[in-house]
Formats: C-alpha cells, sequence, structure tokens
C-alpha cells in the first residue's frame, strides 16, 4: 500500500465523517464540494473536511481508494458513501438521516427537514 | 435549431446505448454555465448531465450504478470529462 493509500485509509477510519473535498468546509472551491459541505454545515454533522488540492497524492490516491473519479468523496465510519449527485438524493429522499442514524452521527434531523421542504 | 451534438457527447451516447439498452437517455452539455470556473475550455463538452433510465440497474446501489457508467464511459471518455452528472434509476 502507498503513502498515500496507508493515510486516506488512517484518516477515514479514525473519522466518524470525512469529507475530500476541493477547498475547506469554511471555502470550498468547487460547486459540487461546495453542495456538500453545504449540507453538512447546515445540518451540524461534525465531520473531517480533507482538501485535496493541497496534496497532489491524496487527490490521485483517493480516486484510486474507492475505484470513484470524482470529488467529492464522503465516508461515514470508514464506508465510502458517494458523490455530490449521491449525497443530493440521499438528502432529499431521508436515506442520508437513515445512515447518520444507524451510524450514531449526531444531526439536526429539522435542518435536514428544511432543506426537503424548500426542494420539495 | 436542435441542440449541437459535439464529438464527446455522440461517443458517450454510443458507449451508453450499448452498455445499458437505455428507456431514456438524455445526455446535456452543461458546460457554458461553468464558463470561466474550473475545468471549463472553449469547446465546450467539459460538463455533462446524464439522465439514464435502464432495467440494468434493477437491484443495484446507487454507487454500484454510477460505476457502471464510469466503466461504460471508460478510462479515456472519462479523462476528457471535467463533471459529470448522473441521474440514474431502472424505472421512468
Amino acid at each position: 500500500m502507498s503513502d498515500a493509500q496507508a493515510q486516506i485509509k488512517e484518516t477515514v477510519e479514525s473519522n466518524d465523517v470525512v469529507l475530500y473535498m476541493k477547498g475547506s468546509k469554511e471555502m470550498p472551491q468547487c460547486g459540487f464540494s461546495s453542495r456538500v459541505a453545504g449540507v453538512l454545515n447546515f445540518i451540524g454533522v461534525d465531520y473531517k473536511d480533507v482538501n485535496v488540492l493541497a496534496d497532489e497524492g491524496i487527490r490521485q490516491g483517493i480516486k484510486d481508494f474507492s475505484d470513484w473519479p470524482t470529488i467529492p468523496q464522503l465516508y461515514v465510519k470508514g464506508e465510502f458513501v458517494g458523490g455530490c449527485d449521491i449525497i443530493t438524493e440521499m438528502t432529499l429522499s431521508g436515506e442520508l438521516d437513515t445512515l447518520f442514524e444507524e451510524n450514531g452521527i449526531a444531526f439536526d434531523k429539522s435542518a435536514a427537514d428544511k432543506i426537503r421542504e424548500a426542494n420539495a | 435549431m436542435s441542440e449541437y451534438v459535439g464529438p464527446v457527447a455522440a461517443e458517450m451516447r454510443a458507449r451508453l446505448e450499448a452498455a445499458f439498452a437505455p428507456q431514456v437517455l438524455e445526455i446535456h452539455d452543461d458546460s457554458e454555465k461553468h464558463r470561466g470556473h474550473g475545468g471549463y475550455r472553449e469547446g465546450g463538452e467539459s460538463h455533462f448531465n446524464v439522465t439514464l433510465v435502464s432495467a440494468a440497474f434493477a437491484g443495484q446501489s446507487r454507487v454500484a450504478r454510477h460505476r457502471a457508467v464510469h466503466a461504460a464511459l471508460g478510462a479515456d471518455l472519462m479523462e476528457k470529462i471535467h463533471a459529470l452528472a448522473l441521474n440514474l434509476s431502472d424505472k421512468p
């Protein structure tokens, strides 16, 4: 296993929720990363953000890690959940709530409901 | 005038039709929406939005459906595309 793969494995296994993104959660630098970070910020999930633009090894390594060609990528309890389209769909369907509930991840369900109401 | 179909979109359509025999296949070039942003290039064909309905997706997770589309498009085509939004389902 390369250094990048070992580092990614360590990060996703030692943090309950991790978002690999372009930019930071405070200052996303891509619309797709911004949307996912925006959902997590709005519903108050405690998550670790990893800026792939700061490390070329991680930027390429994360694509290989989950055989997934794009960024952002969300991980919960070490498992790859999806990218921007999937997280958006899961937010609107309520599946993201279920995933967090099943994994004991705290979040504000009323905030998640607000997102769904706005997109109903 | 009908929507112009570029060479990348045409190749995407050919590969997706061959792989999934889709009931619905819509490929939109959204590149102009991203003019001035990362990955935009003159001539477009950098940002796509694809809606694909195929019985082949029945019983597959969201992640599995997306991976199947990435595989069908192939590494050579995926390299040419900066952003690919996918709306995938097994029923219209």
